[in-house]
């Protein structure tokens, strides 16, 4: 393909990964709504929130350097990880597209929320900060597995070869559930929003955040939820819709993928409005449980199935 | 050779402590140290450039290859951080005086480590071996304190019992096998190996492995590591981390892959001792509160990963074709982590080391606030957190990343297992580090209010190993060729195909261009900076509810408090290390009653007669008496008695002289 589409490809995929998704949590804040019988607020209130925050000034609680510059470490990871993902079949800036340089980079605004939570004398700002790691330290094991099952399927960590490879077995669908679970957590959604919690810990990491510092933060954390549905979107059509040869068939994947991930979030958002938030120790209780049952699905990979 | 230039410095370094007091002999004997570090990293940069070097030094006949240049390079630049660190660290401990004892041993570690990994021949790297067990433990025990006398004797004992005695064995049977004594040059033993009996090769294989499982902390012989390593002063726990524990993967390099050939059950082996110690480290590391034992547990840890690399490689290597090309990965994973491992390690114990130096603690239960107070310290343990916990584009993450690749690809169901753990393992890392640094750098306490900045040489120390850790991360490629050096002289020119390449590392389609990652990350971080400037309207304290009487200290997590529900989650897996422990610590002990029981026979308490000696601390509290003692005791009894009772007899001067010749002539006639 020639380098013109593959600008034109790349110049769409990033106004997708920059407008789109507030415009996500909006239509979910809608659905929530509307199951909740209400009536909600508009598709652009997400926008309307962080255009407001980002005109006020922050209160500073702190004299640390960290405390200024991990929202923008964060926005800046969760950018790079979304970068990295395919768009249609172009991927903007590949610096490493293999599963582990891509969770890896996923990890960072996790990294950099929780050195954020740490850079205050703040209880709550450092039981957010402890809470966030305690998810991560469950979800990496689902992850691990999922290297395991796909590495062994597709012979390769490259996602290139991941898609151009993989072939359907009982033990790659158990993948994809087990996929879809390890992402939806790591994304903190709903049941699982323990580290921000509002009603409980005052926002955890987030507590002294205000202002222009903290639009900043909700904005990395809408991209990298995007980024994950977007990785999941992707994993699940490109495998299958075989070599990508011409333009049109690029656009048309792309079409599909951008459709897929809108049409993920009404799914997410009525999840979150039908459950209520678990406790910490839930939450690894049942990672916990989800891990055993991974290394028995990579057990049955490596059986063949 | 600059080997011997080093060597010099080293034994100048340790001479100088005689001559002058505490305070310019320990700043003396670290400066000499670390001119003796930048020599050794001159003399690997010659073999890098010219080739191995075959030599002698004082008459030790030397021979360094691509394997012994990884490892002097480790050698020599955590020494160089450590000595440089060590000149105005030393500083802390003066009250306890003895800096000739400093000195010496301090120069002595670090010669006898450079010369276990550079000689040629086995009755010189035994000799080596000892003495850098030797000089380490009066380095461990150097502060005298009570506390660190369980922790002292249990790393000599164990050195005792899993190295002294099979090394000399080991002597023993090599010289069988070569026929002399005074041929035990590595190819002589090598030569012999090639038609020993399967018999002899699994006796070789028994005697090195337990050298080098209990002297790298491999379970299940990393008992006395978590204990011995927080017992020395900060700036040789670096060396201990950093170096000591690496030796022992050059030996079983050297010794079970080089030297008796390639076997694929060891590897298997290997990589399943690393996977569990991976495990087991790590998890111990994070409820640790104290923050040396911390580092020490994950340098248990991390060592695990070094194996798991170098095991994934010796189980695939002898298979040949694409598992070949995979294993050579592992090893070349293994091997490069071990370089990475030294350099964060030690940069880690410093920063510890200087965080006790300023605050006067290393229990992070204590620690809090030092961020804005000590900010190169802490951007230093922040780049070395990093590292550790594999976040890219720090040098960690490049190896473990190679580790992982070599793992899930090998399609073998235990090292893709060993793999899966080694991911797991490093988000604990990640936990353990967060609390490491948010412990000790997070928030504004008054308490440590008045704490200033270490000095420059300290921070000159510390920033030379982190900063490495970024510039290997960024810079993988020029490591390539050195490190597939190593890789090259064991397995018979048979290197990893990682690209040789500055913008990018990996292997076949799985790639990682770290310069491309970190341009993205500053542009994006610089630009999002520029266009959203941070603008801070007023100033106020953290938000507390309103309360009025509380300590704004204490409005904090505590590092004890930061996982606790994960820990009593995952508190199985902690009774059952608990139970494995019981176990050991049960068969220590019935090993100390039984040789209590023959000791009885020989030892006689002298205190309170007719004391039945039951345990070694009986022998430790109590006065006790020798069998030897107790033959020698009556005629030093009349020794001390004719002392005292002599003065007071007025012979003459010729009556003496008298009575001396005719005892000396009534005892030759008896002898005769």
């Amino acid at each position: 393909m020639e380098t013109a589409v593959k600008i034109g490809f790349s110049f769409v995929g990033i106004l997708i990964m920059l407008l789109l998704p507030p415009y996500l949590e909006g239509m979910a804040r809608r659905v929530r709504a509307r199951i909740q019988y209400r009536r909600g607020p508009p598709l652009m209130q997400t926008w309307y929130d962080l255009q407001k925050l980002f005109k006020l000034p922050s209160v500073r609680p702190t004299k640390s350097i960290m405390f200024t510059w991990a929202p923008y470490l964060a926005l800046a990871s969760a950018l790079s990880a979304a970068l990295l993902l395919p768009y249609g079949n172009v991927i903007p800036v590949n610096f490493g597209f293999n599963l582990v340089v891509f969770f890896y980079v996923i990890l960072m605004v996790s990294v950099f929320l929780i050195l954020a939570g740490l850079s205050v004398q703040n209880a709550f700002s450092h039981l957010g900060s402890a809470r966030e790691m305690q998810i991560v330290l469950t979800v990496e094991p689902l992850i691990a597995i999922l290297y395991g099952v796909l590495a062994y399927n597709a012979g390769s960590l490259s996602i290139a070869k991941i898609f151009g490879n993989l072939h359907p077995t009982a033990s790659l669908v158990m993948t994809y559930a087990l996929l879809a679970y390890a992402l939806y957590v790591e994304s903190g959604f709903l049941p699982f929003d323990i580290a921000e919690a509002e009603q409980e810990v005052i926002g955890g990491p987030l507590t002294e955040y205000s202002g222009r510092l903290l639009g900043v933060f909700y904005y990395a954390i809408y991209i990298k939820r995007f980024a994950l549905l977007w990785f999941f979107v992707s994993l699940l059509t490109l495998p299958w819709v075989g070599p990508i040869t011409t333009t049109i068939k690029a656009a048309e994947v792309f079409a599909l993928q951008f459709f897929l991930t809108i049409a993920f979030y009404p799914i997410i958002a009525a999840l979150e409005a039908t459950n209520a938030r678990l406790r910490i120790d839930h939450v690894v209780k049942m990672n916990t449980r989800a891990f055993y049952a991974g290394l028995i699905i990579l057990a049955i990979a490596f059986a063949g199935w | 050779m600059l080997l011997e230039y080093a060597l010099w410095a080293f034994i100048i370094g340790g001479l100088v402590g005689f001559v002058i007091d505490y305070k310019a002999s320990t700043k003396a004997s670290s400066l000499l140290a670390a001119v003796g570090a930048a020599i050794l990293l001159g003399q690997v940069y010659q073999v890098y450039t010219t080739g191995p070097i075959t030599g002698s030094v004082f008459g030790i006949p030397v021979h360094m290859d691509g394997l012994s240049a990884v490892f002097l390079f480790i050698v020599g630049i955590v020494s160089l951080g450590s000595a440089i660190f060590s000149i105005s660290y030393m500083d802390h401990h003066r009250k306890r005086g003895k800096g000739w004892v400093y000195a010496i041993a301090y120069n002595t570690f670090i010669a006898s480590m450079t010369l276990v990994v550079t000689v040629d021949s086995l009755e010189y790297f035994v000799v080596a071996w000892e003495l850098m067990t030797l000089s380490s433990f009066i380095l461990i025990f150097w502060k005298e304190e009570r506390k660190d006398l369980d922790a002292s004797l249990k790393y000599y004992l164990t050195m005792h019992f899993a190295d002294t005695i099979p090394l000399f064995m080991l002597l023993g049977l090599a010289s069988v096998l070569t026929g002399s004594i005074h041929n035990l040059s590595y190819q002589a033993i090598q030569n012999a190996l090639i038609s020993a009996s399967t018999s002899t090769k699994l006796l070789f294989y028994a005697l090195t492995l337990s050298v080098f499982i209990s002297k790298a902390g491999v379970v299940p012989l990393h008992f006395w590591l978590p204990d011995a390593h927080p017992a020395a002063p900060s700036n040789v726990s670096a060396l201990l981390s950093g170096i000591m524990i690496k030796t022992a993967v050059y030996g079983l390099l050297r010794f079970d892959w080089q030297m008796i050939g390639h076997n694929v059950n060891l590897g298997y082996l290997v990589a399943i001792l690393g996977a569990a110690t991976l495990t087991i480290g790590t998890l111990y590391a994070l409820r640790e509160t104290n923050s040396k034992r911390l580092l020490a547990y994950h340098s248990v840890g991390q060592m695990g990963y070094i194996w798991l690399g170098i095991g994934i490689g010796m189980a695939l290597i002898p298979h040949g074709g694409t598992l070949a090309a995979l294993g050579a990965l592992g090893m070349f994973a293994g091997i490069f982590h071990a370089v990475n491992h030294a350099i964060f390690k030690g940069s880690l114990f410093l920063e510890a080391g200087a965080v006790e130096y300023a605050t006067g603690t290393i229990n992070l239960n204590e620690l809090g606030g030092l961020g804005p107070r000590m900010r190169v310290t802490a951007l230093a343990t922040l780049f070395s957190s990093l590292a550790i916990a594999g976040i890219p584009p720090f040098n960690g993450f490049i190896s473990k990343w190679l580790i992982y690749v070599a793992g899930y690809q090998s399609k073998d169901f235990i090292l893709a297992v060993g793999a899966v753990l080694a991911v797991v393992i490093s988000a604990v890392t990640l936990a353990s580090f967060m609390k490491f640094y948010g412990a000790q750098f997070g928030g504004e306490t008054r308490k440590y209010s008045d704490v200033r900045e270490v000095p420059g040489a300290m921070q000159l120390g510390e920033w030379i190993l982190a900063g490495l850790t970024l510039l290997i991360g960024v810079f993988p490629g020029l490591f390539v060729k050195f490190l597939n050096g190593a890789v090259g002289t064991i397995n018979r020119g048979f290197i990893a195909s990682v690209p040789q390449n500055v913008y990018r590392i990996g292997f076949g389609s799985v790639l990682f261009s770290p310069l491309l990652f970190i341009i993205l990350m500053g542009v994006l971080v610089f630009g999002l900076y520029i266009s959203f400037r941070p603008e801070y309207g007023k100033e106020s304290i953290p938000w507390d509810c309103g309360t009025t009487a509380f300590d704004p200290d204490e409005y904090r997590v505590d590092a004890y408090g930061y996982y606790i529900k994960f820990e009593e989650k995952v508190g199985s897996f902690y009774l059952l290390m608990d139970w494995f422990y019981m176990i050991g610590r049960g068969i220590v002990q019935y090993t100390v009653r039984g040789y209590m029981w023959v000791a009885s026979y020989f030892v006689k308490i002298v205190d309170t007669p007719y004391t039945v000696v039951k345990s070694v601390r009986d022998l430790r509290s109590r006065q006790v008496l020798y069998i030897d003692e107790e033959f020698f005791k009556p005629f030093i009894r009349f020794c001390n008695i004719a002392k005292i009772a002599l003065p007071g007899i007025r012979l003459g001067k010729f009556i003496a002289i008298a009575v001396i010749i005719v005892g000396i002539i009534v005892g030759l006639i008896i002898v005769l």
